[in-house]
């Protein structure tokens, strides 16, 4: 799904006076941020939710234009960039990219963790991957007793969390680089220099999400299946991590991940754009952060 | 004027510096078995990291769940006993504590080789040691690397500049003074901000406390004046140095005082994380390894080292014996280096999205580079003994006695005294 067809139009209509959300509204958002999250694998709730945006059509819209996340997007800054853009992608537009994640429909197939690692040029024997499922007990946020390698997925008595890097609008991670060899993008993505990396790993230290991985070997791909638009030789001996696809979001793509998801479990989009599906379910939908607490001000989103 | 004179036969003068390399043509054999012994290990260093450079990372231990290895906790530690034995050093000028004088030069020179050490310790890690140019042209000012890695170059230049001085007596006491007031608050910066590097990630809760500074300091502090205690020993030994039994008491003295304070810092961060108001799940959990983890046997000793070494210099009685002061230093001097490997490696036990990793061990590649490093450091010791003037000459000494520091001198007197 590509961050631009959503149905609804809250933002432009303006809340009367003294309103407070209706009770109507409220129904209505978490149908419609339903549907969204379920949209192409339950039919039926999708119907339902295109019935529920219809109708939102003609009720009440948002106090603000930014519908009260607009200070998320401003936050969003980048952080020591250069001025240069990434040698294997296009510059950065006036986005802001941000994802939302639906935790109840994950069942942690891990189908995003594969796609992600043949689409970003992931050493096949480098032994990380950007992303990482931990399975969780029931009725606690609990990382610490997480279970990251567990071997059978969508257990009914567990719950799923798909963890990467958040690029977060303060990224420890860049404020870590001793030698500003990572920065965030002006549309928020954090990238990294792998020609000027120096490998002393302080990154991987300060990063709180565990989203960075060195390259302790050259990775290897198989020839076929090696992404020309992704850099490989010059991850050898070097940090990465997840860049939001920035190869395919750049050129009007989704994430991969967001793509391979066979429950829609992921959303990303442009906070800047008050009808893409992220800013519509941060609008609507009661979300988290990990590790909020930090002030990382992770630029991934919780919703379950 | 030629750049290398001789003064002596057997002597030569370079950059004012009296080299006695006669001494090493009429050394006995068994200096230099030591030395071929030191050699070889350098050799094997010196392959191992050939190996590193050409294998790439994955012929190190470390991996993701451990970043950091075998050469960060040598880091620490090395950078550490180069603060602690300047901290010797510059007792005697600061506090006019003069029965640390015969000590000044082997103190400084201690500290430089110590902080070389740890900055090799660094380029051997490199996976790309050319890109270090990057800490030059493009620094960062929110990374504690950067301050802590030019602190440690700056120092290293300050503690060679200051034995030059020390040697040569150029500019004199006033100097010397001087350099003394630039060297302590660059020793006690350098270690700040190595402890920073640590303590400054929320990401890792076992580190981000603020009494990490303190107690690095005082680690420091206690494993320098105890290996400085050990190399005045084995300098008076193979009589390079000509050191009083007060001299070592007074050291004795310091060195335990600095013990006990460090121990009482590490029991308040022990209160912090277990007392039921305090306890965070995130550091009483990676706390816990040290205590009853697979990390017990690298801590606990620490522990028991620690105590035993300030009793048995706590003790009036026993102080002033040779034996209890080596021993109670080189056990001071292992309890820290096993601190800061577990310190460095509990860090990373659990990882910050709560995966267990089992212990770190350093593979023989790093084994073999730190080796290296250590004998490198014990070479530049040794040959250092035989050529350079490390013996205080006895005039100046007793002119400094009797010139300007006569209140000082009253205070020093009374702890040698």
């Amino acid at each position: 799904m590509s961050h631009d067809s959503n149905p609804r139009r809250l933002a432009e209509q303006p809340l009367p006076e003294g309103c407070t959300v209706s009770r109507r509204r409220f129904l209505e958002g978490i149908g419609s941020a339903a549907g969204l999250l379920a949209a192409g694998t339950v039919p039926a709730i999708a119907t339902v939710a295109a019935t529920a945006a219809n109708a939102s059509e003609s009720v009440s819209g948002e106090p603000e234009p930014g519908g009260g996340i607009g200070y998320l997007a401003e936050a969003n800054q980048s952080v020591n960039y250069p001025g240069k853009p990434v040698h294997y992608a296009e510059p950065a537009g006036d986005q802001k990219w941000g994802m939302v994640i639906d935790v109840k429909a994950c069942i942690g197939c891990r189908r995003c963790v594969y796609a992600c690692v043949k689409e970003n040029n992931i050493g096949r024997n480098a032994g990380f991957t950007y992303i990482q499922v931990l399975e969780m007990e029931l009725g606690k946020v609990d990382v610490e007793h997480g279970v990251l390698d567990y071997e059978e997925a969508g257990r009914p008595d567990k719950w799923y969390m798909p963890v990467q890097c958040m690029q977060c609008a303060k990224p420890t991670c860049v404020y870590g680089c001793p030698v500003i060899a990572t920065w965030k993008e002006p549309d928020g993505i954090v990238v990294i220099d792998y020609e000027k990396c120096i490998a002393c790993r302080n990154c991987m230290v300060t990063c709180p999400y565990d989203a960075r991985h060195f390259n302790w070997v050259e990775p290897e791909v198989p020839k076929a299946e090696v992404n020309p638009k992704v850099p490989l030789e010059e991850k050898a001996g070097v940090v990465e991590k997840c860049t939001f696809c920035i190869q395919r979001t750049r050129n009007g793509q989704t994430t991969v991940c967001t793509e391979a998801c066979p429950v829609g479990a992921r959303k990303f989009g442009d906070l800047n754009d008050p009808e893409s599906e992220v800013s519509i379910l941060l609008k609507t939908r009661r979300v988290w952060r990990l590790k909020e607490e930090f002030g990382t001000e992770p630029m991934i989103w919780y919703v379950g | 004027m030629a750049i290398v004179s001789t003064t002596r036969p057997g002597v030569k003068r370079f950059i004012g510096v009296d080299f006695d390399l006669g001494s090493l043509r009429v050394a006995g054999p068994r200096y230099w078995a030591f030395v071929s012994l030191l050699f070889s290990l350098v050799a094997l260093g010196v392959m191992a990291w050939g190996a590193a450079l050409t294998e790439g990372g994955s012929v190190m231990a470390m991996r993701d769940d451990y970043p950091w290895g075998l050469w960060f906790a040598n880091y620490m530690y090395y950078v550490g006993l180069s603060a602690g034995g300047l901290v010797v050093y510059a007792s005697v000028h600061l506090f006019g504590a003069e029965q640390f004088k015969p000590l000044s030069r082997v103190a400084v020179l201690q500290a430089g080789v110590l902080v070389m050490l740890a900055l090799l310790g660094i380029i051997t890690d490199m996976e790309r040691p050319a890109r270090a140019v990057w800490m030059l042209l493009t620094p960062n000012p929110t990374s504690p690397f950067v301050y802590t890695g030019s602190a440690a170059n700056i120092y290293m230049i300050i503690c060679f500049i200051d034995l030059w001085i020390l040697i040569t007596g150029k500019g004199g006491e006033k100097l010397a003074f001087r350099m003394t007031l630039i060297a302590l608050p660059f020793a006690i910066y350098l270690h700040t901000t190595t402890a920073f590097v640590l303590a400054l990630n929320k990401s890792r809760e076992l580190w981000n406390s603020a009494v990490m500074v303190p107690i690095f300091l005082t680690s420091a502090t206690a494993s320098g004046i105890a290996l400085l205690l050990i190399v005045a020993y084995i300098m008076q030994h193979y009589r390079v140095l000509e050191l009083t039994s007060s001299m070592f008491r007074s050291l004795a003295t310091l060195l335990a005082t600095v013990i006990i304070i460090d121990l009482f810092l590490l029991v308040v961060e022990m209160l912090t994380i277990y007392w039921p108001t305090a306890a965070k799940p995130g550091h009483t959990i990676r706390f816990s390894h040290f205590l009853t983890g697979e990390y017990a046997k690298f801590f606990l000793p620490v522990l028991v080292m620690g105590i035993i070494a300030f009793a048995l210099l706590a003790s009036r009685k026993n102080r002033h014996m040779p034996a209890i002061q080596i021993t109670a230093a080189a056990l001071y001097v292992v309890a820290i280096f096993l601190k800061r490997y577990s310190l460095m490696s509990m860090g990373f036990v659990v990882n910050p999205l709560g995966q267990y990793a089992p212990p770190y061990v350093p593979s023989l590649v790093e084994v073999l580079i730190a080796l290296g490093l250590a004998a490198l450091g014990v070479l530049m010791m040794t040959v250092a003994a035989k050529v350079l003037p490390l013996r205080v000459p006895e005039e100046e000494h007793e002119a400094e006695h009797r010139a300007a520091h006569t209140d000082a001198v009253a205070v020093g007197s009374l702890e040698a005294g």
